[in-house]
Formats: structure tokens, sequence, C-alpha cells
């Protein structure tokens, strides 16, 4: 595997073995844990903290240690000191939510334009008609469609939640099957165009029957009700605190089930079938592949996560209009996948996070600093806000990946590197790819 | 049978050969024009006859015709900027399969050149001296210049290194290009002091041109006026045209680039330098684009680094419909959307009484159209002058 | 009876007649070969028959059904099985998924079945599994299926895209230049493992082949294609002193010397 490992790679190999591997594990998620519970206000170092600890996650994946371990510091970060963190810093956990709803954005694109090889750059579009589905359904806005009718209760978020996989599922299907013959660059402008012609609706459909509220957008979203267990558990708190725990574990809840989905999906007759149209589809379709329902699965497969997050995603900000839904959202979800790596899920998780905390975090804080920079005296034009530069941001990473590094930071390095180890660890009868599949998985 | 294409060299051009191979692509251009417009006039014209008994409150067929002139120089104005723009991607596409996602932002740094040009001119206190043609005419040589440049270098720093790969992997840098090159404009826009909304200064255009009175009633009567910077558009877009077929059918160049076009390996076994040519390919569009931004400048006064995303992508909705790839074709498609534009933008709200917005659903019917080109005629009108590679 | 009975079967691409009203009749069980030199036509028939290419006017009936309009995937799923002369394995994969690719649609597994991991797609996909292995021993290659496909050998890919057609389940395998590229050695191996489906799968191969040897030692029954057209038909002896064939491939000189001498 590593015939000529380059330094950094041979030392990263030597720690990232037997007893040692657990050792510097266990220690680095530790440290980045004790250092962010010891610097809770919201600083440029609390950023980097949190960056650290959040690359523990990398790590955790990424170490020679037995599955169940994996799992347990994993669970400790996200369900431990991720949440009991946020009581005392509500910023950092809204990014946490943040970049769980994007990186289920992500795989689910991933599962289009990894899996499947559909560059689709009006991804959106179904995040945003899973988002108007609750924003219209549960507030009076519902009225204006069908007057005398009232809001659906909050509580029928959950059923939403389901509602709202299927209403992507529908639309994936619907714009899909006219377009899913195309040859893949045009697909990519005809589904630009088609979450332009959503964005076009969405702003337009305030006449001649108030569908949408137009420009203004949606305000006052319901949101689901507090479950009574949370209080009991995390006494001494506001329900304000309270209530972002909840959506933070509802993100990641939802996060872990689109994981896992897609993990099994990969890995079956489906997943091949997709692989082998990417490859080839020549050769795929000779070997007995329908190619246009498999594109189309997987299209509806990508529109129905985003369905379900617009549901979430509306629910957790309560307000949601056009602009939100823009071609610029596409194409930030499009750099997770391709910062990642184009059909690796890690790199989708990876790529999600990262672009996640640049665009939240990381420009706004240049922004900040610029500011106090300002106030001190040096000349920073008012104009200049670093934040509102996402644009050159997304389009560099796309431009350098594809020059320097197309398969990604974390590419897909698929069963066979399992396969292999799988094989010398373990005797030929048993099945090594079932194994170490279960294990990675896990 | 690639080879067969390419006309052999030693024939000596006569006038009326290079006449007819410039002028025959644009007479089928002409006729495109004339009958979308013919088509489009009486169909809407119909629909307004069988919808009159909805309205009461005006008489929806002389509303209709009333307006139809000034909709029919709309859609001309936008027909010739889609079909300006159209040509870069299509001239692209026919070399490089490719398709060029950043055009539209090449077309909006011409703008922003034309709008940098007008400010100098303006503070150095002569551009309300200059003669109108001649500022035209320096106007768009500076956006032809700036933009012929900026598509070169795009192509060799994010293009080039990326030939060969796998097609969507050149597609996503250039989406990556286009959106580096928004927020690249807007940052110079704003140390430059043109801001984000930057004012594109002209000198004075003269008040429109009064072609004829319409009669509405025995009393009242509505001029049909053309502006004067809608008619610059025309002229200076029709003259563009002449001088890109003279270019591509009639030059040793042009022939270089078909050959190209049609076989790479082929043409570079035949002593062409492919790079070269595919250079030479993003500079004559990258320039075409640029004059368009500079006109289209001139026309609305003002510019934004936004401008470019609109009109580029329904530019390549207009290259498919003509048929991607075929010069005459992106001409050809680009005067037939931006006519269709222009009839939905205008009588969208007047046949719905308002509950359509005209001028947003226009974009919504070049999607449409995109959408139904590529599933039912995929080779667009003109049908593809490349054949496809099996 | 005749398991494929292609009849008056055209292509035409722009004004060129690709293929000209060939017919093809196909006894179960045989072993036959399409020649011709290049650009003939072989291999557009070939795609004409898997659905590739629609035709443009003939009936192709297989198995008593015509396939004429089918898709190309339905046509596999019906029993036709194909190679490519210029290999087109999944590159990235790895020998065995692409036997597995090519048994998709004798799977039933669909979305369900791999989100809940339900018991029968469990053992659906381990019988799979079971059987890929078994395909890449029966040609050989039984020690490489962990590797990616284009890091085998130029032989074993060729070898690999046969066990990958008959993951399909074919009654009939399309083999296009098997043994293209190939030394001696290896296209006896190949030709030994082209009896073997016959003899031991009970699969009916039609065979685009340029090697002589390789045609003439197993072929039943030989059609030449030169032009688009059918120019001759017969039992390996007779193509070989067919003067048209000799014309086709040879020039006409050859043909007076052939007769001359």
């Amino acid at each position: 595997m590593s015939k000529s490992a380059t330094l950094p790679q041979a030392i990263a190999t030597q720690f990232n073995r037997g007893p040692l591997a657990y050792a510097a594990l266990t220690l680095y998620v530790l440290v980045t844990s004790a250092l962010l519970l010891a610097n809770t206000r919201t600083s440029l170092l609390t950023d980097i903290i949190f960056v650290l600890f959040l690359f523990g996650l990398l790590l955790i994946y990424r170490a020679r240690v037995v599955g169940g371990y994996k799992l347990a510091l994993a669970a400790a970060l996200l369900l431990g000191v991720l949440p009991y963190f946020g009581t005392q810093n509500a910023f950092y956990v809204e990014l946490a939510i943040q970049a769980a709803i994007f990186v289920t954005l992500a795989l689910g694109l991933n599962v289009v334009v990894g899996f499947a090889g559909l560059l689709d750059l009006g991804y959106v579009a179904f995040f945003a008609v899973g988002a108007y589905l609750w924003g219209v359904l549960s507030t009076p806005q519902i009225a204006q469609i069908a007057p005398g009718a009232s809001p659906v209760s909050p509580s029928m978020f959950y059923l939403f939640l389901a509602v709202g996989l299927l209403v992507g599922t529908i639309f994936g299907i619907l714009l899909g099957f006219p377009v899913l013959r195309l040859r893949g660059d045009y697909l990519a402008i005809v589904t630009l165009g088609l979450g332009e012609v959503i964005r076009v609706l969405a702003v337009n459909l305030d006449r001649p029957v108030n569908i949408t509220n137009g420009s203004q957008g949606i305000k006052d979203i319901a949101r689901p009700p507090l479950p009574e267990v949370l209080r009991a558990i995390l006494p001494g708190l506001g329900d304000a605190q309270i209530y972002q725990i909840f959506i933070y574990l509802m993100a990641l809840l939802v996060l872990g089930v689109t994981v896992l989905v897609v993990y099994r999906l990969k890995n079956s007759r489906i997943g091949r079938a997709w692989e082998a149209i990417r490859e080839d589809d020549v050769a795929a379709v000779a070997m007995g592949i329908p190619i246009v329902r498999m594109k189309l699965l997987a299209f509806a497969v990508g529109a129905s996560f985003a369905g379900a997050m617009g549901v979430l995603f509306a629910a957790k900000q309560q307000f949601i209009n056009p602009p939100t839904f823009d071609l610029l959202r596409s194409i930030g979800i499009l750099a997770m996948v391709i910062l990642g790596g184009m059909g690796s899920i890690p790199g989708a998780m990876l790529g999600g996070a990262l672009v996640t905390l640049l665009d939240l975090q990381l420009l706004p804080r240049i922004a900040m600093e610029l500011s106090a920079l300002k106030r001190q005296g040096i000349g920073i034009p008012d104009w200049f806000d670093p934040a509102q530069y996402q644009r050159a941001l997304f389009g560099l990473l796309l431009i350098l990946m594809m020059i320097f590094r197309p398969a990604g930071v974390l590419p897909d390095e698929r069963r066979r590197e399992e396969l292999r180890e799988g094989e010398a660890e373990t005797s030929a009868e048993v099945e090594p790819a079932a194994q170490s599949r279960a294990a990675s998985t896990s | 049978m690639a080879v067969a294409a390419i006309p052999t060299p030693i024939v000596r051009r006569t006038l009326r050969m290079t006449l007819a191979s410039v002028f025959g692509p644009l007479g089928q251009v002409f006729l495109f024009v004339v009958g979308s417009a013919v088509v489009l006039s009486v169909v809407t014209v119909l629909i307004a006859v069988l919808l009159r008994g909805t309205r009461t409150d005006v008489d929806l067929v002389q509303a209709t015709l009333v307006i139809l002139p000034q909709v029919l120089i709309d859609g001309l104005v936008r027909g010739f900027l889609f079909a300006t723009i159209a040509l870069g991607y299509t001239m692209v596409y026919g070399v490089l399969e490719f398709i060029n996602f950043a055009h539209g932002e090449i077309f909006m740094v011409g703008a922003f050149a034309g709008a940098a040009f007008g400010s100098v001119l303006a503070s150095s206190g002569v551009l309300s001296a200059l003669p109108v043609p001649l500022y035209v005419v320096v106007a768009v040589l500076v956006g032809m210049a700036v933009s012929g440049l900026l598509a070169v270098s795009i192509e060799r720093v994010a293009y080039r290194p990326l030939r060969g790969a796998p097609r969507l992997v050149p597609l996503i840098s250039a989406i990556g290009v286009s959106l580096l090159l928004q927020d690249a404009v807007r940052l110079i826009a704003n140390l430059s002091g043109l801001g984000f909304n930057a004012r594109f200064q002209t000198p004075n255009f003269g008040p429109p041109i009064r072609l004829a009175e319409i009669p509405v009633s025995p009393d009242r009567a509505i001029p049909l006026i053309l502006d004067v910077r809608a008619l610059t558009f025309i002229i200076a877009a029709i003259l563009m045209l002449i001088g890109l077929n003279y270019l591509v059918n009639a030059t040793k160049l042009g022939t270089a680039i078909r050959a190209v076009a049609q076989d790479r390996p082929t043409a570079s076994l035949m002593g062409i330098n492919v790079n070269q040519i595919i250079a030479l390919t993003f500079l004559i569009g990258g320039a075409l684009g640029g004059a368009a931004g500079v006109l289209f400048g001139i026309r609305v006064g003002t510019v934004n680094p936004y401008v470019g995303f609109l009109p580029g992508l329904k530019a390549f909705t207009a290259a498919v419909l003509g048929g991607i790839g075929n010069i005459p074709g992106a001409m050809v498609g680009g005067i037939v959307l931006g006519f269709l534009e222009a009839f939905v933008a205008s009588y969208l709200s007047l046949m719905t009484a308002g509950a359509f917005s005209g001028a947003s659903y226009a974009d919504i019917v070049a999607f449409g159209i995109l959408i139904l080109i590529l599933i039912f005629k995929p080779s667009g009108l003109l049908g593809e002058a490349v054949s496809q590679k099996v | 009876m005749a398991l494929l009975e292609a009849e008056n079967i055209t292509k035409v691409f722009g004004g060129l007649m690709a293929v000209n009203s060939v017919s093809l009749t196909v006894e179960k069980g045989s072993i036959v070969s399409v020649i011709g030199p290049n650009g003939a036509g072989k291999t557009t028939f070939f795609n004409v028959l898997t659905g590739i290419y629609k035709p443009d006017g003939g009936t192709i009936t297989f198995d008593g059904e015509s396939i004429v309009g089918l898709r190309p995937d339905q046509i596999t799923q019906r029993g036709i099985a194909r190679t490519f002369q210029n290999i087109r394995l999944f590159g990235n994969m790895t020998a065995l998924e692409n036997v597995m690719v090519g048994m998709h649609s004798r799977l039933r597994s669909g979305v369900w079945g791999a989100i809940f991991q339900t018991p029968a797609t469990r053992t659906e996909e381990k019988r799979a599994r079971q059987r890929a292995r078994e395909l890449l021993a029966f040609v050989g290659l039984e020690r490489r299926m962990d590797e990616l496909a284009k890091n085998l050998p130029y032989g074993d890919q060729r070898r690999l895209e046969i066990a990958r057609a008959l993951a399909t389940q074919p009654k009939l395998i399309l083999l296009d230049e098997p043994t293209a590229g190939m030394n001696p050695q290896e296209t006896a191996e190949a030709t030994e493992l082209i009896r073997r489906l016959r003899d031991e799968l009970g699969i009916t191969v039609i065979l685009i082949e340029h090697d002589m040897r390789v045609v003439m030692t197993i072929s039943e029954r030989i059609t030449v294609l030169d032009y688009g057209s059918k120019i001759a038909e017969g039992k390996p002896e007779e193509i070989r002193t067919n003067p048209r064939v000799i014309e086709a491939y040879l020039g006409r000189g050859a043909v007076v010397e052939a007769q001359m001498g």
C-alpha cells in the first residue's frame, strides 16, 4: 500500500499502529475537548480550537482502532462535549447545526454527482421545495391558498420530515425524467436552469394566488414542540438553550441516518450500477443496467434528502425567502462534494464541514478582525467585507481542486483497500468484503 | 472523411466566392429574423383576438398592435445581444466540445471595461466632446481587447491543464472561474471607485428617432420611436457578424479553426498549431462577448458584476437552440430567443390582466425552451455543422 | 430451431451504408464467425444486434421474439451478452465487482432492500458474490478478483470481459475480436476458452475475429462482410477458397494467383 510513502505519511503510519494509535487518539481528543471547554468565549482562539476539535472526528475515522472504540469516542464528542459546550456558547452549536444540515445535503448531492456522475447544479431546488412545504403549511400563509384553512399543528413536524422526503422524491422524478437522457454537460446547464426556475417561481408565485409570499418570504414558521424529556435531562437551562440542543440532536440524528443509508446504497447492487454508469455508460447498458431508470433513482434519492432537510431547515430558521435558495447555495453544496472527493462519503462529510466552517466562521471572523483593525485606525475601506466574498471562495475552490486534486481531499478509497486489508487479516473462507464493510459502516 | 471537408487551399478565392461565403449564412439569419418576427406577431395578434372578450377595460387587439413595433425592436436588440454572446459559446464548443461556463462573465468584464473607459474619458473631460460613432468604435474595441485577452488567459490557466480530463472536470473549473470573476470584478470595481452599480457614461446619443405616428383614436397618436442606442446596438452587431463570417468562412485562419473543430488530431498532423487555434478561438469568442458587453452597457446605462449571468445562460440557450457548434445557428438561435423573450415580457401581463409578470416569466420561457430543444431536437434548428464523433 | 435470425439488417450513417441488408441465422449451440476487412461493418452489425444502434431496416428475432427497438439493457436481459473490441471494463472497480455488475439484471434487490439490509438482500448478495467467484474461476481469474480492472494485464482484461458477459446469464454471446493483440500462447488459451463457453456452458457464440487460424479452427459457419454487405457465407473450408473473399482481403491479383496456383 505504501510503497513510496512521504515522510509525513511515514510518521502518520508510525503513530497509527497498535497501542500507540489508541494512546495518541485518546490524548488528542481529551486535549482538544479540554481546551474547548476551557475557552467558551467566542474568539479567534476558540475558532481554532473548535476546528481542531472537529478535526478529531476525522482522526477517529482514520485511526486504526477497533470500531467500537471509534464509535464510543465519536459519540462522546458529538453527544457529550459538543452539546455541553453549546450550553456555554450558542454560536458554535449553531455552527454545528448548520454544518450537520449542509453535510447531509452534501451527502445527498454526492449520490447524484459522486455515485452516478450526474452534475446537478440545481440541487437547492429540492431543498427549497421541502422548506416551502413546511413554511407554507405551518403558517397562516396556508389561508392565502385555501381560504379558511388553518396551519398544521407544529407537532406534525416529524410527519412532515417524511412528507418532505416524499415530495422531494416526487419533484426529483418530475424534474429528472425529461432531462436525464441528456449528456453530462447539457444536464448540468439544464439543472441550473431548473434551479433558477424554482427560485423565480418562489419570487413570483405571490400572484395570482399568493402561495410563496414572493420576495418577502415566509416568517414565523412553526418549530416542533420541545420534548419534555430534554427539559428533564438538562435541568437549569433556559428553554432557548435546550431548544438549540434539541435542534442540534435532531440534525445529528438525520445526518446519522443519512450516512447509514448512503453507505448501504453505495455498497449494494444499486451502488454498483451507479458506479458502472459513471465509469462507462455504454458498457453499463450492455451489461443489462437500465441507465435512465438508475439515473432517475440517483436523482430521486438525492432530491429526497434535500426535501427532508428543507423541512428541518425551515423549522430551524423560522424564516425563508427566495435568496436562501439561489444558485450560489447549489454551488456551495457542489463545492463541498468536490472538495471532499466526488463519490466519497467521508469526503462529502469533510467537505461539507469545511466549507460550512469557511463560509460561516472563517470569512466572518476575518471580517471582524478587519473591522477591529479599522477601529485602530488602519485604513480598511468600509465596503470590504470578506464575508461577502463567498463566490470568490467557492470559485477558487472549484478551480484549484479541478486542477490540482480532482479526486478531492479525502478521495473515495473504495472497498478495494478495505478488501485487501480484510483478506490479509482473516482466513480466506469468510467473506472479507462483507466483514470490512460492516466495520466501515460503524 | 474529415479531411475531405477542408477545402483545398490552392484555389484562389474570387470576390464572388468570398461574398457568397460571408453573406450566405447571413441570408439565412435574415430569413429567420423576418420569419420569427412575422410568426410571433401573427400568433400574438390571434391570441389577442381570441381573448378580446375577457377584457372590458381595454381593447386587447388595439393595445397589442400599438406596442407591436416597439416589441419587435426590443426583440431585435435582445436577439443580437444573445447572438453575439452565443457565438462565443458556440465557437469554443465547436473546437473543444466544452461549455465555457464563464463566458457570461467575460461579457460582463467587457461591459465593465467600457464603463471604466467611459469614466476615464469623463473625468478627463473629453467624453462629451467625442463624436458618438467614434466613441462607440473605440469603446467597443476596448471591450473587445480586454475580454478577448481575459478569455485567452482563462483558457491558458484554468482550462488547458484540464484538456483530456473527463468532460465534467473543465466544466466545474469553468463554473469556478465564473464565480471568481464576479467577485474579482466586484472587488476591482469597488477599489477603483466605479462602484458595484457602475454608471456607464457615454456622450449624448441625442433624442430618440421618431419613425412614425400610430393613430390610436382620431385625437390621439402614439409615436413609434427608435432609441439611438438600440439602433447602435443593432448596427454594430450586424457589422460584427459580417466580420466574423468573413473571418471564419473566407480566410486561412477560419479554415484552420474549422479544421480543428472537425478533427483535432488530424488538423495537428496537417501542421496546424492546435493550441494556437484554440487560443484564437477563445480570443475571438471573448472579443465578441466583450463587444456585446460594451454595447449592452451603452444601452442600459449601468452595469454590475452579476449582469453577465442571465444573458450568459440565455445565450447558451440560444446556441443550443440554433445547434451548438454551428456559427449561423448561434445567430439564428439568439434572434429567435430574443424575439420570444420580448414577446413574453411585453404581452404576458397584458394578456393575463397583470396576473403574471411578463419580465419574470420571460426567464422561465427561456429555460423551458432550452429543455424542450435538448429533449426533442438536441441538434438545434440548424443541425450540427460539426458531425458527432462516435 | 435458430436462436438468432437477423434478416436484411441495414444501418445508414449519413450517406454511408455501414451495414447493407445483411442476414444471419445462428443455430442454437453453434459457434459462428463474422469476418471481413477493417471497416466492413462487423462491429456496427454487433451494435445493431445488441440494440446500441437502431437498424434502419430489417428484423431481428431472438429466441422466437423480435428484439428490434428494445433498449440494449432489455436485449441483455433477454439473453444476449457481448464484449467490446476496445475493451470496456469498469476500470476503477475490482474484477469481482465488474462481474457482479454483469449480474445486475438477474438480481432483484432494490433500494429498500439495500437500505434496510433485508435478509433477502443479504442472501442474494452473498450468492451473487459466490457466483461471481465461480465465473472468475471459469475464466482463470480467481486469483485476481480483488484487483482493479485497469491494473490487470491485457489478456486478463479480455478474459474478465468474457466473465462479466457470462454474468448476465446469456444464451448468446457476441465476442468482438477476443484475441486481438494477443500472442500465440494467449490466443490458443482464448480459443480454448471460447470453445468451453459452448461445450461446458452451452452458450451460442458469435465471433468477430481477424485471426484466421482462430476463425478456421473454431467456427462452424462463417459470414464474410465487405463494405457493409455480406459477400459470402458457409463452412470454413468453403470460405477459404471463395474467390470473392480472397479478393476482399487481398485484392484482385491474389484471386488470379490463387486460381492459377
